[in-house]
């Protein structure tokens, strides 16, 4: 288990100021708002599993609903066991979506600076920000008081020098929180706290995690650089740093989108071709409007297509030339795919077309005008 | 049947008829190689139904040490056939088919059987009558596919797009090949006028099989024309394609007449400079690089421009032979101008730009009328 020959070094940047603000139960908190006679009793984000033959997961639950034990990713017909008298809403991404754009709308008051990771979620880097605030948790305050004010729901933020230590300081104190860990505190905060909070350190990595006996902070800091990279490869390579407090990864609020793409679950499943042409046309003329919503436009068009038995297919077809933004195009590229791959003998619950590869429409290769008389507006 | 011929030679014409012949094809049969063997020739035929190809080995070639015993024919499994062909040991080999469709392979001590069809089940390749049949050097012939082909379009959604268009009125030959991006245009002077006007649209792919086959070979081509088919003979060689359905768009009225800013370089020096900004634009999602053109009362400047956000960015400037016109800013995919540029070999070029969202031409400084390539550019914001 010698010593790596490459000694990187572990540099800590404390200069910046980044907060991680989490939504409160976002979903069951809108909903809890819109219908003030869900807020007494256990409300449960996702569709009546009594009326889809107990199909469906739990998007969300509210507060009185995760104390029964019900959290999300759960079957709904399991957390319909655990919370009999629970209400089942199903959910409404259309509202989740705009309030989610209102709450962007104040944090671009203070950056631009904003990484969203879910609607729910977003790292905002506040070190040099619009309002001069110097104090980071001033300015954490002053954001939950806003969101409060603006949209009637709670939030809980994090803070410290980096994305990793300010995600974990959000998870603190929920709901409502202010967490802050400064420079000095971070190996502090980070030993007690369990393995599997880690970053990257999920379902599969913990029995090897225990096996080596690592199950909190403090174990990991005990290992070297070396070992853990050759037990764990990359994800070693960045524990050994978080652990440290070191995480330099920047808060990438010019990330592109790397794919745009319009699904739909139905309740019945299709079983004709009809159906299913008529509802690809659908999807693809929504995809269309979404593409031209983002200016974008791909090379990649993919298509999902899950059978009754809940067996879920994809299937990809990359062109040299973008995929022109037209919806009658992107039909005949998803149903070619469909004719290769689908079987509606099995019924078809979801459908889905994505576009990848994504470019900016800014960037187009003109196209000589073949098929209609040359005019000015041509080019 | 029953024969003994030289290897080598053998192999030379089975690689030939295997560029017709594919493992993924709907017909069975078809991916077998069909021996007919007479008492002074053997004819090799391989299809894909979008190009066959029959070429004959004739006893009085020397080269060929070709004697047959036993007149017959046979369908032999190309892929197997011929790697056991090009793996046995001696310079002749035998061939011999007895009951069955089961031909034995011998040479030295090696001896194959292998299963074969019955080449009654074979299917017929078209007669092409035609008396209108025009000639054309193989060189030129081969320089005009390989200058035009490179516009077809890989889309298999307009399929017209994926061929060439040749048209034949008189004693001017003319190819045409674009995929709306760019395109291309040959003309070529016949010696002797056709006596019809042909207008025919040959799939790329068979074209580009077709050029290597005329290879280095100075030998002429000639070029029968039928309703749906054209047939190429090359000496021994017929190669047959079909042709691609439907009207091709006028390609005519798309060539710019006149241009605004003009720019003579030789053409390998722009192909490098090209190479060494797309290195950068490669890395970027959108595959672009900009050109600016400004002719000054004391400087007239050329330069390209590459980026890529994530590694870097290249600017060099051009060494022109000749620049003149209004100032411009241009950007395009530099693997159309790469394709282009590489159809002028050691040439010098004149390229001729009316404006940064117009199409701009590349024409020989020699030759302005018989050969144009002309690429659209890329609208940025």
């Amino acid at each position: 288990m010698g010593e790596s020959l490459l000694q990187v070094p572990l540099t800590i940047d404390t200069s910046r100021k980044i907060i991680h603000v989490d939504m409160d139960a976002f979903y069951a908190s809108i909903e809890e708002r819109d219908h003030p006679e869900f807020r007494t009793h256990p409300l449960i984000i996702a569709k009546d599993p009594r009326t889809t033959g107990g199909h469906g997961v739990v998007t969300t639950a509210n507060y009185a609903a995760r104390k029964l034990g019900v959290h999300s990713a759960m079957s709904a017909a399991e957390a319909q066991k655990l919370a009999p008298k629970a209400t089942f809403k199903t959910p409404d991404f259309t509202t989740y979506r705009a309030v989610s754009a209102q709450i962007h709308k104040i944090f671009h008051e203070y950056t631009d600076h904003i990484e969203p990771i879910a609607f729910d979620e977003a790292y905002l880097d506040v070190t040099n920000n619009k309002q001069h605030i110097d104090s980071a948790v001033a300015l954490a305050h002053k954001l939950q008081a806003e969101i409060w004010e603006t949209v009637h729901l709670t939030c809980s933020t994090g803070i410290s020098y980096n994305k990793f230590l300010a995600k974990l300081a959000s998870d603190y104190a929920k709901p409502v929180g202010v967490t802050v860990i400064l420079p000095g505190d971070a190996e502090r905060f980070l030993a007690p706290l369990s393995i599997e909070k880690f970053r990257g350190v999920g379902k599969k990595t913990v029995p090897k995690m225990q096996a080596l006996g690592i199950t909190d902070g403090a174990a990991l800091l005990k290992h070297s650089e070396a070992d853990l990279m050759q037990h764990f490869g990359k994800l070693g390579y960045g524990l050994y740093r978080h652990v440290r407090g070191s995480d330099d990864r920047p808060v990438e609020w010019q990330r592109e989108r790397k794919s745009i793409g319009r699904e739909e679950t139905y309740d019945t499943p299709l079983t004709s071709e009809a159906d299913a042409e008529t509802q690809l046309q659908l999807l693809a003329t929504e995809l269309v409007d979404h593409l031209m919503k983002q200016q974008r436009h791909g090379q990649t068009i993919v298509l999902k297509v899950r059978d009754a038995e809940f067996n879920t297919l994809t299937k990809r077809v990359t062109q040299t030339e973008y995929y022109e933004n037209d919806a009658a195009i992107l039909y005949e590229a998803a149903k070619d795919i469909f004719d290769e791959t689908a079987d509606l003998n099995a019924g078809i619950r979801l459908l889905g077309i994505t576009m990848t590869n994504l470019a900016p429409l800014g960037f187009e290769n003109l196209s000589l005008p073949l098929w209609t008389p040359v005019s000015d507006r041509a080019f | 049947m029953k024969f003994t011929v030289n290897r080598q030679s053998f192999i030379k014409k089975l690689n030939d008829v295997s560029r017709a012949i594919s493992t993924k094809t709907t017909i069975p049969i078809l991916t077998g190689l069909k021996l007919v063997v007479t008492d002074n020739e053997i004819t090799f035929t391989g299809s894909d139904t979008d190009i066959s190809i029959e070429t004959t080995l004739r006893a009085n070639d020397d080269n060929a040490e070709l004697t047959v015993e036993e007149p017959g024919n046979i369908v032999l499994p190309a892929r197997f056939f011929s790697e056991i062909v090009k793996r046995l040991p001696e310079a002749t080999m035998t061939i011999a088919v007895k009951e069955g469709f089961q031909a034995n392979i011998t040479s030295g001590a090696a001896a194959f059987t292998i299963n074969g069809l019955d080449a009654n089940n074979y299917p017929h390749l078209p007669e092409i009558e035609s008396n209108d049949e025009v000639t054309l050097a193989g060189d030129v012939f081969r320089d005009i596919i390989n200058t035009t082909v490179i516009a077809v379009s890989n889309q298999e959604s307009r399929p017209i797009l994926t061929g060439v268009h040749f048209t034949l009125a008189g004693d001017e030959f003319t190819a045409v090949a674009t995929d709306s991006h760019r395109l291309s245009q040959r003309k070529v002077t016949l010696p002797n006028p056709a006596s019809e006007t042909h207008d025919v649209i040959i799939p790329g792919k068979s074209l580009v099989e077709l050029s290597r086959m005329i290879g280095e070979e100075q030998q002429d081509v000639k070029m029968r024309l039928a309703e749906n088919q054209v047939l190429f003979m090359l000496g021994d060689t017929a190669f047959y394609s079909r042709l691609l359905e439907g009207n091709y768009p006028d390609t005519s009225r798309l060539i710019p007449s006149e241009s605004e800013t003009t720019m003579e370089i030789s053409a390998p020096a722009l192909l490098a400079a090209i190479e060494r900004a797309s290195l950068l634009s490669h890395e970027s999602r959108n595959n672009v690089v900009k050109l600016t053109l400004s002719d000054t009362a004391t400087d007239a400047t050329a330069t390209i421009f590459g980026n890529s956000p994530d590694v870097g960015a290249v600017e060099e400037n051009l060494s022109t032979l000749a620049l003149d016109g209004n100032d411009l800013e241009i950007s395009f995919n530099p693997d159309y101008l790469k394709d282009a540029l590489r159809s002028f070999g050691q040439s010098q070029i004149k390229l001729s730009f009316t404006s940064a969202l117009r199409p701009f031409t590349l024409v020989p400084s020699e030759d302005g009328e018989n050969f144009i390539q002309l690429i659209t550019p890329v609208r940025t914001f």
